[in-house]
């Protein structure tokens, strides 16, 4: 495989599997959020599990996403520019979707109203780094340099 | 009380799983990326591929032929960006020429061949 084919390869990878966890982490965040306002204990339920599902789906699709940027930019974890932007916030982004995955499985619907509240506090903090990471993915393939 | 136990063991888990993946993750990309520049320094070592001034001088030409209406004659950039001190590596600036970028650039891959290509790179590396 030559080079020019490879780059190619990974960046329609990258290009390919980020877009849907992307969308997957701000509409979790969205749909915990709308739960935790709704009092119809039914359909509060649904968004909660709406977003706990998303959750889980977005997370598991972030490993390709991450394991086919990492191919594209040749295992750099920092860089320069717009890469190392994209990197401040993508590695925050996916540690803390990896935890709020975890304990949202080991907690289930036993949670505190203290618990939900940090969750969410998370949680919207997770979809702030991931849309920032989206950002500055956009820049590197469109920006000025 | 129970309900907050279990929460703050999810916690500890969740920062643990968390952790683990993400350094995990960074710690195998530090291991491979250090292979990969050895390999380039070994490489280096075995035969430096020294960008010539003749592959420049022809780059140029293909430059001032393809691209100069959109990133200027001298590089700085007009309607395009300014070209120097390129980030990108060799093959994403070539992937970027052959395909362009849609709605910004055109795609050169009728017209420049790989040769073409290697002159037009080593014209952008020698802009300082």
């Amino acid at each position: 495989m030559t080079p020019l084919i490879a780059a190619n390869l990974w960046e329609m990878m990258h290009g390919g599997s980020t877009h849907l966890p992307i969308a997957l982490m701000l509409v979790f965040a969205v749909s915990d959020g709308l739960g935790c306002l709704i009092k119809t204990d039914q359909v509060r339920d649904r968004f909660y599990v709406a977003g706990f599902i998303m959750l889980i789906a977005g997370t598991l699709g972030v490993f390709p996403a991450v394991l086919s940027g990492l191919m594209l930019a040749r295992w750099e974890i920092g860089g320069d520019g717009a890469l190392f932007w994209h990197h401040v916030f993508l590695w925050p982004a996916f540690g803390l979707l990896i935890g709020l995955s975890v304990w949202r499985i080991i907690v289930r619907g036993k949670r505190s109203r203290t618990g939900l509240f940090i969750y969410l506090l998370f949680a919207f903090l997770a979809a702030l780094l991931v849309s920032g990471a989206g950002f500055w993915g956009g820049e590197i393939l469109l920006g000025s340099s | 009380m129970k309900t907050i136990s279990l929460e703050v063991k999810a916690a500890f888990c969740a920062v643990l799983a968390a952790l683990l993946t993400v350094g995990g993750t960074l710690g195998a990309a530090v291991l491979v990326s250090r292979s990969i520049q050895e390999a380039r320094n070994v490489a280096k070592a075995n035969g430096s591929p020294v960008i010539q001034p003749a592959l420049v001088t022809q780059g140029a030409k293909l430059f001032a032929m393809n691209c100069s209406h959109c990133h200027a004659d001298d590089a700085t950039g007009d309607e395009g960006p300014d070209l120097h001190g390129l980030t990108k590596s060799d093959e994403r600036i070539r992937a970027q020429i052959t395909n362009g970028v849609k709605g910004e650039m055109p795609s050169f891959k009728k017209k420049l061949g790989d040769a073409d290509l290697a002159a037009l790179v080593g014209f952008l590396r020698s802009l300082k």
